[in-house]
């Protein structure tokens, strides 16, 4: 069945490259819910309980003389639950969203049978292949954007993470001598070190952790929103998705102890996602483009999976996974948002936005869900998976990790509010702007779904995840329907969520008890005067946090970037120096070519 | 009918000779020759390929007087691909071309596939000369004055190389009284072991000025910028890849030793160094391109001097390095006529050519590093990887820069240039997908 | 039995929403009072925040400015009744037992970030800035204040407040928190911190009424301006006694018993009048602070402090 779906996606690619916009849309719509659809059929033969049968629907692939083993696994189909839903409802999105069918059909089909194959792959030289089919058809969606720095820094850092990549594999199939996942369990020592530590590396370039992160801020910034929803949503998750099946499920967390005792490498994994959660952060806070703010957001949150992932206890697990599903959800959310905010307006700088919420209600109502996701506000599926990585943190006395990533995540909501405030809220500067078409909408809410069902029902994604964990050997933990419990404290959603509907009774009833007008703000603050007379700005959004910026600026500069430019600078002297063995004189060349004999001839003779 | 790969030569070199009678349909002529030559390359592949046979043909006298060809399955994928992209390079050229131009391409051509069906040294040695003169001439054609520079150091470079070649023949001749390369190799222990290996340096000298490996190289960046973009594109991939298919019949079937398995290996890498390095702040698109040749037959040297410890994934990374190269490469310097890529076409040649050199798969060029790292990883050079992968990583920036550059809709350009740009482009996937450099690998060598 | 207990409880729960309401308000009108001791005035009367409320909540015109701004009324009062039920208060557990301290943090902010929401939506630019001050004021509060929180949680090994509370009473006064060196440190970072969170002087940027017409609040009336008051009331409740619960052991002195029960809560009750008017001195005894100059008091200062006590704790919980 897997075959038939691999091939449907590349005919229907083929067909989306060719027929009109609409057409492809609603084409690639129906097409990306068929690996959804087939993972959702096999489940229910299976069960979904004890979906670790993986291995047994097995299935081979012959290309150019390998064989490809593909099959689903408890992980994967975590994985899957998680970043599949993506496609279609960004082919949902993309239907009025583009004037023209340039291709974003075909290359998201491609990109969704690449991630398909990521997740399916049993062993490393298939999970090699379909990662690097997702590294071009994703460069290729980059490319459109036509900016250099996104063009550049995307190619370049995914290369650099598939050298990795394939440094650590071709190790692994050194000392194995066999290419499958399964067979990688008794390996140790150095070589077992640096093929662990090169994947993680090259995993980490597309889980965006800093100081690896350098391309994100461009390409996040630069390229179609309805991409970058499935680029920081999907296929961050993925780089995220190596790092667990290498560290967890085959067991590197061990490879990598055996190699130095008395060093703790995960926890070196921890500390670069902390360091990247909170200066994340703190740059996020500072950004005027909408894109590059949500760009620096996802990189801080994207720290938090990898904080969960460098404690590595089951509970730092389980909270990875889980905010790596809800930051699959909201970040999308957002990414989509912008979208419609530039589909309407046509800008992306938050200062010249402003009073959107309510030209575009409901728009604002699923960024606003988003957003508390984002901050972790506990009427939202977000608070819980925070918790759980807080509640590791605090269980291992993580003392270093622990006050940035709570304080990072204070952090958070200033640059939400920034996007609440700036985009939505304040003066209205946009009259002749609608509510977006409704295809947007719809995309936008179903993404809401899952975090509002998450918060009432966290057990049931604890649940969701149980197989993978005990695939990887790990006991869930202790959870009902609504709580979570751990070794130091219990969080109860029910109680939560009930608690302030009740206390919301008293809310309403002042609310209600006395009626109100609804005037606009120039009544009150410019007395009355007209305000067509002056035109003041009334939208404090031009350098918002400007006290802030002044403490902080200092010690965010150079950044990481100025140091891949200081890499780059350096190979530009190298190529300069070579270039002069170049003299262009061929009296020069001719001479080279008497000396290289010698030289040949010294060699072989005298050596 | 398969049975006479003399006429891969033969027919192309008489119908240069044809050409001068009938000037006005010399293009047409000399396209009739190179499509013939194709067909009977790919009808000659497939049947060895079916087979696994190899053809040792004796044509006119015995040897070393007559031509002694030897084809296996390496030299019949060389042929086949120096004739099948001659073809298709003709198809968007030829029309603009006089019969002067033709009579040459049919001689380069030639020259090409008989260096890589000979099994005869000193034929090789003619097989050169014809190359390189024709290759000069086709330089010069464009009679600018780069294209000028070009072909003068190139000629002065090549006259030294064939000197230098000779020589080696002679030397080796002096010795064991044969050309054959059969003979030499079964006899090569009973030489003198100075001169041995005086005649391989001389041999590697020679040839490596053909096959761009540093620093003979001088000529390179001078004679692709100054060619056009047809001739461009011919050598890359037919006089170039036949002279590293010689340094690789010579390594694995003469001089099959650890010492000049050594030289090869550590020359390639600095090749691909330099080359990559070179490339990497070369604003005009033509000279980008032929120092990125440089890299990549250094790539292909390393990949070859592997295959001689006997590493069947080598010689695997080699056959799929050649393809991606000569597929890659032909069509970038076809697209590099203008600034821009031409529409979609040429966008999408651009983007499949530079994303196969790059090593993405299911490119061909992605299977040649990857067998090309399993292979070193076999032998446990750990330098040599990592060396590679940074010299991808720099190829990767320029070539993102150049796909940045090239951007845009301007340069429109005939339905054939563009035909003949995705026909070439699209070997790399073809050859990515199916299983046919696979089993060539496997098959058995000449002389092996 | 079952309905039974949850009926008692709920009547508990309600009984303590009121009281910390009252308390709040009392608070804020003897604060006044106390302020204008200070100031040599004689002060309105410690009642006056009642009246106030009353006032505002009953008055007849009320301007809103649209659905939006109106979340700040209805989440405001919520989410901090929301927040203050989730802490334990004088030995009664209420909530607490369903959350964490980790919960309380992201709870108080429910209320705010709806306040800030009325406040964005209504237009004001004044009420922008007033938000960025109190967003900027938190960040830098929340880093000495997590710190020593992250001390205690290493130090009992929980961070549920109920355990902290629990544990800090086994010997009545002589096991509170403060009594320990470390903690002592981490109490006066903390003790700060509650400086910025209860917005008073010299940390009071966000509403400044000299500079930004009282910031957040500045398009507030009637209902709305009501409501408000009492979310601050609640909150400066809610606020002393988290740190009460973290520091004092939540107040409690005795154990079992309904008399101990009573006891417990006056004594809770004293000490959250202790800080607030330990908080009202040095409001009134200083000048405001910069923005700029109070995000360095916090990472500076106050986080080596915070970061002096956690180091301690750490070093004496690894041994």
């Amino acid at each position: 069945m897997l075959d038939i779906i691999f091939a449907e996606l590349i005919v229907a690619a083929i067909i989306t490259f060719f027929v009109r916009e609409k057409l492809a849309a609603i084409i690639a719509f129906f097409m990306s819910l068929l690996p959804l659809l087939a993972l959702l059929d096999w489940a229910s033969n299976y069960g979904f309980a004890i979906i670790n049968l993986g291995i047994e629907s097995h299935m081979k692939i012959y290309l150019a003389g390998v064989t490809l083993h593909l099959a689903i696994t408890p992980l994967s189909w975590f994985f899957a639950l998680m970043i599949l839903p993506l496609f279609p409802v960004i082919m949902l999105f993309s239907y009025s969203f583009f004037k023209e069918n340039d291709g974003f059909f075909a290359l998201m089909l491609l990109s969704l049978l690449a991630t398909f194959g990521i997740l399916l792959s049993r062993d490393m030289l298939s999970l090699f292949l379909f990662w690097e089919m997702m590294s071009w058809s994703s460069f290729l969606l980059v490319y459109r954007s036509k900016d250099r720095n996104a063009i550049m820094s995307y190619l370049i850092f995914s290369v650099f993470a598939a050298f990795a990549i394939l440094f650590g594999i071709i190790i692994l199939w050194h000392e194995n001598s066999s290419l499958l996942l399964s067979d990688i369990l008794n390996i140790s020592g150095k070589p077992g070190f640096i093929a662990i530590a090169s994947l993680i590396t090259g995993f980490a370039v597309k889980a965006v952790i800093m100081p690896l992160h350098a391309w994100a801020p461009f390409v996040y910034s630069k390229c179609d929103e309805s991409f970058v929803a499935f680029l920081a949503g999907g296929l961050s998750k993925l780089g995220y998705y190596g790092m667990f099946l290498f560290l967890f499920s085959l067991k590197g967390v061990d490879i990598l102890q055996s190699y130095m005792t008395n060093v703790s490498w995960n926890y070196l994994l921890a500390v670069f996602g902390a360091l990247s959660a909170f200066f994340a952060t703190l740059i996020a806070i500072l950004q005027d483009d909408l894109r590059k703010l949500l760009a620096y957001s996802s990189i801080g949150q994207l720290g938090y999976i990898a904080i969960g992932f460098g404690i590595g206890t089951p509970l730092a697990i389980t909270g990875a996974l889980f905010q790596a599903f809800n930051h699959a959800f909201f970040k999308a959310i957002l990414f989509l948002t912008a979208g419609i905010v530039a589909y309407r307006t046509g800008k992306w700088k938050i200062s010249e936005l402003g009073g959107l919420a309510y030209k575009m209600p409901f728009t604002f109502m699923a960024a606003l869900f988003a957003i508390f996701a984002l901050a972790a506000i506990p009427i939202t599926s977000g608070f819980a998976a925070k918790w759980l990585i807080y509640e590791a943190a605090i269980q291992q006395k993580y003392v270093f990790i622990a006050p940035i990533m709570l304080i990072a995540g204070v952090g958070a909501f200033l640059y939400s509010f920034r996007i609440l405030y700036g985009v939505f809220l304040g003066e209205n500067r946009h009259d002749n702007v609608e509510e977006a078409p409704k295809s947007m909408i719809a995309a936008l809410f179903i993404l809401v779904m899952p975090l509002m069902i998450f918060v009432v029902f966290p057990g049931y994604m604890l649940d969701l995840m149980k197989p993978a964990l005990q695939a990887a050997g790990m006991e869930s933990i202790a959870h009902t329907k609504f709580a979570i419990e751990t070794s130091l404290a219990k969080y109860n959603s029910i109680a939560v969520l009930i608690t302030l509907m009740v206390a919301m009774i008293p809310a309403f009833i002042i609310y209600k008890a006395r009626k109100h007008r609804v005037t606009s703000f120039e009544d009150n603050y410019l007395a009355g005067e007209p305000y067509e007379l002056h035109k003041p700005s009334m939208h404090a959004a031009n350098n918002f946090y400007k006290p802030l910026k002044k403490v902080v600026l200092p010690y965010l500069e150079p950044g990481a970037t100025h140091y891949f430019e200081k890499i780059y600078n350096g190979i530009k002297c190298a190529s300069n120096a070579v270039r002069r063995v170049y003299t262009g004189y061929v009296q020069d060349y001719a001479i080279y070519v008497v000396l290289f004999l010698l030289f040949i001839v010294g060699w072989l003779i005298w050596i | 009918m398969v049975n006479h790969p003399v006429l891969l030569i033969a027919i192309p070199l008489l119908t240069a000779f044809i050409i001068p009678i009938f000037k006005k349909y010399g293009a047409a002529i000399a396209g009739g020759a190179i499509a013939f030559n194709m067909g009977y390359a790919i009808g000659m592949f497939s049947h060895i390929y079916s087979n696994g046979k190899i053809y040792e043909t004796i044509a006119g006298f015995n040897p070393p007087v007559g031509i002694f060809l030897a084809i296996d399955a390496l030299s019949a994928l060389l042929a086949l691909i120096i004739n099948l992209f001659a073809f298709i390079n003709f198809v968007a050229i030829g029309k603009e071309s006089n019969y002067k131009f033709s009579m040459l391409y049919l001689l380069a051509i030639a020259g090409s596939t008989g260096i890589v069906i000979t099994g005869d040294i000193f034929n090789m040695f003619v097989f050169f000369e014809i190359t390189a003169v024709a290759s000069y001439a086709l330089i010069a054609g464009k009679k600018d004055k780069k294209a000028l520079e070009g072909a003068i150091k190139y000629m002065v470079l090549g006259s030294i190389a064939s000197s230098f070649i000779l020589i080696g023949i002679a030397l080796i001749y002096s010795q064991l009284k044969t050309l054959n390369i059969y003979d030499i190799a079964a006899r090569i222990a009973s030489m003198n072991a100075n001169i041995k290996w005086a005649s391989f340096a001389m041999l590697l000298t020679g040839i490596g000025v053909e096959a761009e490996i540093f620093p003979l190289n001088g000529w390179v960046p001078a004679a692709y910028q100054g060619a056009s973009e047809g001739v461009a594109s011919l050598l890359s991939f037919a006089p170039s890849k036949a002279a590293i298919y010689a340094i690789a019949r010579l390594m694995l079937v003469v001089f099959p030793f650890h010492a000049t398995y050594e030289i090869a290996l550590w020359i390639g890498v600095v090749t691909l160094i330099i080359g990559e390095l070179a490339a990497f702040m070369q604003e005009d698109v033509k000279r980008m391109l032929a120092y990125s040749s440089i890299g990549q037959m250094g790539l292909i040297l390393v990949a070859f001097s592997l295959a001689s410890q006997g590493l069947k994934y080598a010689l695997m990374a080699s056959l799929f390095l050649i393809v991606s190269h000569a597929a890659s490469k032909s069509s970038l310097f076809l697209l590099s006529k203008s600034e821009k890529m031409y529409g979609m076409a040429g966008k999408y040649t651009g983007i499949v050519s530079v994303l196969s050199l790059i090593g993405m798969p299911p490119l061909a060029g992605f299977w040649g590093k990857w067998y090309l790292m399993l292979s070193a990883m076999d032998e446990k050079l750990w330098y040599v990887i990592i060396l590679i992968f940074f010299a991808g990583i720099v190829e990767t920036a320029y070539f993102a820069r150049y796909l940045h550059r090239s951007i845009g809709k301007d340069g429109e350009s005939s339905l054939r240039y563009k035909a003949a740009m995705a026909a070439m482009a699209s070997f790399a996937i073809i050859f990515g997908l199916l299983p046919l450099l696979y089993k060539i690998a496997s098959l058995p060598l000449w002389g092996g | 039995m079952d309905m039974i207990g949850m009926a008692i409880k709920i009547a508990i729960l309600i009984a303590y929403a009121i009281i910390g309401t009252c308390v709040g308000l009392l608070f804020m009108g003897i604060g006044r009072k106390i302020i204008a001791r200070v100031h040599n005035r004689v002060g309105p009367p410690f009642y006056q925040n009642f009246i106030d409320v009353a006032k505002l909540l009953s008055k007849k015109t009320n301007i809103s400015h649209g659905w939006i701004f109106d979340l700040a009324l209805l989440f405001s009062i919520s989410g901090i009744l929301l927040t203050l039920l989730f802490l334990p208060i004088g030995g009664a557990q209420l909530l607490s037992m369903d959350g964490d301290a980790f919960l309380v943090l992201y709870l108080l902010a429910i209320p705010a970030l709806g306040f800030a929401l009325g406040a964005g939506a209504s237009g004001n630019p004044n009420a922008g800035v007033g938000v960025m001050r109190a967003l900027v004021m938190m960040l830098s509060y929340e880093l000495p204040f997590v710190i020593t929180l992250i001390a205690l949680m290493i130090y009992y090994d929980t961070t549920s407040l109920a355990t902290i509370v629990k544990m800090q009473s086994i010997d009545g006064i002589k096991s509170w928190a403060i009594t320990m060196p470390p903690f002592m440190i981490a109490a006066f970072a903390a003790d700060m911190a509650l400086q910025g969170m209860l917005m008073e002087q010299p940390f009071d940027i966000p509403v400044a009424p000299h500079e930004i017409a009282s910031g957040p609040m500045v398009e507030f009336g009637g209902k709305y301006l009501g409501s408000l008051m009492l979310y601050k009331a609640i909150a400066l409740v809610a606020e002393t006694t988290l740190f009460v619960d973290l520091f004092l052991g939540g107040g409690v002195v005795m154990h079992s018993g309904v008399m101990a029960a009573i006891i417990n809560f006056f004594v809770w009750l004293g000490l959250i009048f202790l800080l607030f008017v330990l908080s009202i001195l040095i409001a009134a005894s200083f000048p405001r602070f910069r923005i700029e100059q109070a995000f360095g008091f916090y990472w500076k200062y106050e986080a080596i402090i915070a970061a002096i006590s956690l180091i301690w704790v750490y070093i004496m919980v690894i041994k």
